[in-house]
């Protein structure tokens, strides 16, 4: 079965999923909602329970490994990690985001002339 | 790959998976909350905050299913668990539609294990796929037959170059004698390479080996049948190596072949093989150089890559040789190659087979295309009662195809259920035909074995009814417009005329296809009823038969027939006894004689065909019993004794055959070679039909059995009475002869014309057509019944006003009735055309009624007009009773 195609919010957070965790380390998911949160300085409004369809096509996918353990105040949590495919992958997709930034960036910073400035 | 593998463990680990997530998220929901206490909140604002900011416990759950599991299976699992529920709801509909499609399905099913038999399912022996028969006509017209034994060594040695082995057997019915107990046994004498072209290996001890026994008088030994040994032996592996006898000869018992082979005839199981060379031992002493002795059933394995045609031009080569070198019997012979599926059970059957599958095959099409036609028309009258049903689920979001997809849910749960009764339905047909003994205790074996192909039919057809029956309606109602559904508060009034031209289409159509089945059935029965009237040329009502075989308990010639004169007097004495006879075989039998003639002083040129005829022999009184009237000279009489001169009676084909134009009585022939002995003609009788209904009476003579010995007996007794009632004081009376002395066959000359020679054909194809009809006619008054019901209660409206305004009840019901007449005769109408174009199909298998006979398509026309109508009597009467007043208040 083809996987779903995902349409450009979901194909957002599963790219700052993957990079959260590769930059912090194992978390849990209201971990990971936070950390997004954080960085895009509350800009995006994120759901956080969108996430967890997130993290399950991820894991299913081979990208992130889950396992339970025990947070920082000793509770029980599923803790995500990025595995080796899933850091390749991360690779693959943070260029394209970054071609795709750029590509827009100059696009609108085209002026009414056609000149870019 | 590995992520469909996850997503659907995922499907089936959905309870486990549920409550893992919902844990997690009672820890997130947690974690933040004491995130918020902590930036402090109180409690419970803490939670509320916790709660927005996750946005919906219920939708992530839903989106985390989707995103690991399988959400098509789930909506259609969905579907499945809704429509079963509705459809229980909805009983009456329900139980119509599934016994319908049960109807339709098991006759399918039915027909197609009949086919499986006959047609599909190969033998389980070695390159199955590439086995064929090999057959001779002795004249261009005349069936595929058996193959002379030399003519069968010829083919098989100058054949080599396209088949792999050719093999063959001839049928036997043998006396096996062991520890002082004989039985009678259907044995295949088989040439030695048999066992190894067809790949057998034994269940116990051994197979004949190549080799073995293939000289005349060599190769004393046994192979017995799987069941047989079962049967006779209890299954006991001791019987190997002891010694039984064969028709008198010892033999060892060597082996025993494995359960699945049953042997290479298609309807009977062997009982047990014995080497070719022990036919030597046997009365026909001609057997091994005799060209004009057609007795071997010729199996041949094509090469790979051979195909029938080449290898047909291979064997025409060497006929051509075989007509040249032995003009006598060869002359004129055709060589036929078919594969062994064809050729079931008789290579004779090979030719019409194609055409006979066809007709059946499109008989059961038609009955499954009326059910389908059937059900299609309840889902449309029930698809417009659940229009309102759509039109708000479409309002609150269901997509159209999802909608569509329902509907083809619902009518695909009721294929399944359908499938499962029609292949209970079918197997239950099976069991009966199973059960079927044409013709006493000949071990006809119909194997109706539920297997996989059966199986793939039955699915395929199950799911094209289904797609069938329930396209019309999905289409029609998700093209429906939802917003006026809803706007005519769930009258449905919309696409309302659309859809009775829709609906009283399909019942057209119905018709139409019902009545075609029944033209088919029509003629096949009145086919039936003219094979009965067939002059046979002798009478068969009120004659009793009863087999016996006194060789068999060891009977010296001298001691039989002492035993058949002693049996005869004694029958004779019994009352109700008119006559009584013996013969060696009885007309329209399993079994016949016969041999080449030769009239005395007619020598045959060297390249002349010499004509073969029919032989019995039978005692004084035959003629009487049968009733066969002697038109010249004499019948037999005591005084034709062994002693006395050979004589014989002759039929009229024969006698005008041999001597045209000439007194036969008094002629010569000889039935053994052109140099005699010869035999006296002394009476010519009546042709009768000895071999077959339908062809016309070949040559044919009868001579004494004090002439000529043969150890089979069959004793013919005429009766004033039921015959069947006198059969067990002749049993008493041999029982009084020789307990020991085993009867078979015990019948009425009448039941035993029912057997394959005779009438079983016809009554196959009549009761299988007249079944067929019988459904189709069911299914049509099903359907016409269903519709005029239908749009009468739509009317009720409609009618309660007529009412009121002062129309009669009697106006009333013939309105109703008037709809049934237009849809019946326009399908009638239409089903004639049709039925006149395919019915030509049918000719060649019909006897003494033409295609298009005026009489069955006035007929079958008349009786479903009929039965429809009286059916629309119900919906008719029950519109003219409305009470006006009640009918426009329920508006």
């Amino acid at each position: 079965m083809a996987n779903p195609k995902l349409d450009l919010l979901q194909g957002t957070l599963d790219v700052m999923v993957l990079q959260t965790l590769r930059a912090i380390g194992p978390l849990h998911g209201y971990g990971i909602a936070r950390r997004i949160e954080q960085i895009s300085g509350n800009q995006v409004l994120l759901n956080q329970g969108t996430i967890y369809a997130s993290l399950v096509r991820l894991q299913q996918r081979g990208w992130i490994a889950a396992e339970w353990g025990a947070s920082d105040n000793n509770r029980k949590a599923k803790f995500y990690s990025i595995t080796r495919n899933g850091r390749k992958q991360l690779t693959a997709d943070a260029a394209h985001w970054q071609r795709l930034a750029d590509v827009m960036g100059r696009m609108l910073a085209m002026s009414p002339g056609g000149e870019t400035r | 790959m590995r992520t469909l593998l996850a997503h659907i463990t995922a499907f089936f680990r959905k309870r486990e998976l549920d409550r893992d997530l919902d844990q997690e998220l009672a820890v997130h929901l947690n974690l933040a909350t004491e995130d918020n206490i902590r930036r402090g909140l109180s409690p419970e604002e803490a939670r509320r905050d916790a709660l927005i900011r996750f946005g919906g416990v219920e939708a992530a759950r839903e989106h985390h299913r989707d995103a690991r599991g399988l959400p098509w299976l789930d909506s259609m699992l969905q579907d499945i668990r809704y429509e079963l529920r509705t459809l229980r709801r909805d009983a009456a509909f329900t139980t119509a539609a599934l016994l319908i499609l049960a109807l339709g399905i098991g006759a399918n099913t039915a027909v197609f294990s009949l086919g499986n038999v006959f047609l599909f399912r190969p033998l389980p022996v070695k390159d199955a796929d590439r086995l064929t028969v090999v057959a001779v006509q002795s004249k261009a017209d005349s069936d595929p037959d058996q193959v002379s034994y030399p003519d069968y060594l010829d083919y098989r040695a100058h054949s080599s170059a396209v088949f792999t082995g050719m093999t063959g057997y001839a049928i036997s019915i043998v006396g096996l004698g062991y520890q002082g107990h004989a039985d009678r046994l259907i044995l295949s004498y088989v040439p030695s390479n048999f066992f190894s072209m067809l790949g057998i290996r034994p269940a116990l001890g051994r197979v004949i080996e190549p080799g073995e026994g293939d000289a005349p008088k060599s190769g004393p030994v046994v192979v017995l049948g799987h069941s047989y040994w079962e049967k006779r032996f209890g299954g006991d592996p001791n019987v190997i190596g002891h010694t039984a006898s064969l028709d008198g000869t010892a033999v060892t018992v060597i082996g025993v072949v494995p359960k699945e082979f049953v042997g290479p005839y298609n309807l009977v199981e062997m009982d047990g093989y014995a080497p070719i060379g022990m036919m030597g031992f046997g009365s026909n002493a001609d057997f091994f150089t005799s060209r004009e002795d057609h007795e071997v059933r010729v199996l041949a394995t094509l090469k790979p890559g051979v195909g029938i045609p080449q290898a047909q031009a291979a064997l025409n080569v060497v006929g051509q040789r075989l007509a040249l070198e032995y003009p006598h019997a060869d002359q004129g012979q055709r060589v036929r190659v078919f594969s062994e599926r064809t050729a079931r059970p008789e290579p004779a059957a090979a030719d019409s087979k194609p055409l006979v599958a066809t007709v059946f095959l499109m008989m059961v099409g038609l009955v499954l295309m009326v059910a389908c036609l059937n059900v299609a028309n309840l889902l449309l009258g029930r698809a417009a009662a659940r229009e309102k049903e759509f039109a708000i689920r479409a309002a609150i979001g269901a997509g159209r195809r999802r909608l569509l997809r329902q509907l083809l849910t619902e009518s695909m749960l009721l294929a399944v259920g359908g499938a499962v009764g029609g292949a209970i339905l079918g197997n239950w047909v099976g069991h009966l035909l199973n059960g079927l003994r044409p013709l006493g205790d000949f071990p006809l074996r119909l194997a109706f074995a539920f297997d996989w192909r059966v199986f793939t039919y039955v699915a395929g057809v199950a799911l094209l009814a289904g797609i069938l029956a329930g396209l019309a309606p999905a289409l029609r109602v998700s093209r429906t417009d939802l917003n006026l559904t809803l706007r005519e508060s769930g009258r449905g009034l919309i696409g309302e005329s659309g859809r009775h031209w829709l609906r009283n289409g399909l019942v057209i159509a119905q018709v139409a296809g019902s009545l075609i089945l029944l033209v088919a059935a029509g003629l096949f029965i009145r086919s039936l009823t003219r094979a009965e009237s067939i002059d046979l040329g002798f009478d068969p009502h009120n004659v009793l038969n009863v087999s016996l075989d006194p060789g068999l308990q060891g009977y010296s010639q001298p001691r039989a027939e002492a035993l058949c004169r002693e049996l005869l007097r004694r029958t004779q004495t019994l009352p109700d006894v008119r006559s009584a006879s013996i013969a060696f075989s009885i007309p329209l039998g399993y079994y016949n004689n016969g041999a080449p003639v030769y009239a005395e002083a007619q020598a045959p040129s060297p390249s002349q065909h010499i004509p073969g005829a029919g032989l019995n022999a039978v005692s004084p009184d035959y003629f009487t019993t049968m009733r066969m009237r002697i038109l010249e000279g004499r019948a037999f009489t005591d005084a034709d004794t062994a002693a006395a001169e050979p004589v014989a009676i002759v039929n009229q084909t024969m006698a005008e055959r041999l001597w045209p134009h000439r007194d036969a009585v008094g002629k010569r022939f000889s039935y053994t070679a052109a140099s005699g002995p010869f035999v006296t003609v002394v009476g010519v009788v009546h042709d009768a039909k000895i071999t077959s209904l339908l062809d016309a009476p070949g040559m044919c003579f009868y001579v004494p059995q004090t002439q000529h010995y043969q150890s089979i007996h069959v004793l013919q007794v005429r009766t004033a009475v039921p015959p069947e009632s006198l059969a067990p004081a002749v049993e008493g009376l041999l029982r009084e002869l020789d307990p020991n002395l085993p009867v078979y066959e015990v019948m009425s000359m009448e039941k035993s014309l029912e057997g394959a020679n005779g009438f079983l054909l016809f009554k196959v194809g009549a009761s299988f057509a007249g079944a067929l009809g019988g459904l189709g006619l069911l299914l049509a008054v099903v359907g016409v019944y269903g519709v005029v019901s239908y749009s009468a209660g739509r009317r009720r409206h409609e009618i309660g006003i007529r009412m009121a305004l002062g129309a009669q009840r009697g106006t009333i019901f013939r309105l109703v009735i008037s709809q049934a007449v237009l849809l019946l005769g326009l399908g009638i109408a239409l089903g004639v055309a049709a039925a006149l174009g395919v019915s030509r199909l049918l000719a060649s298998l019909l006897v003494g009624v033409s295609a298009h006979d005026p009489i069955t398509f006035a007929g079958v026309s008349g009786v479903l007009m009929a039965v429809a109508l009286l059916a629309c009597f119900i919906p008719a009467h029950r519109a003219a009773r409305v009470e006006p007043m009640a009918a426009l208040r329920d508006q």
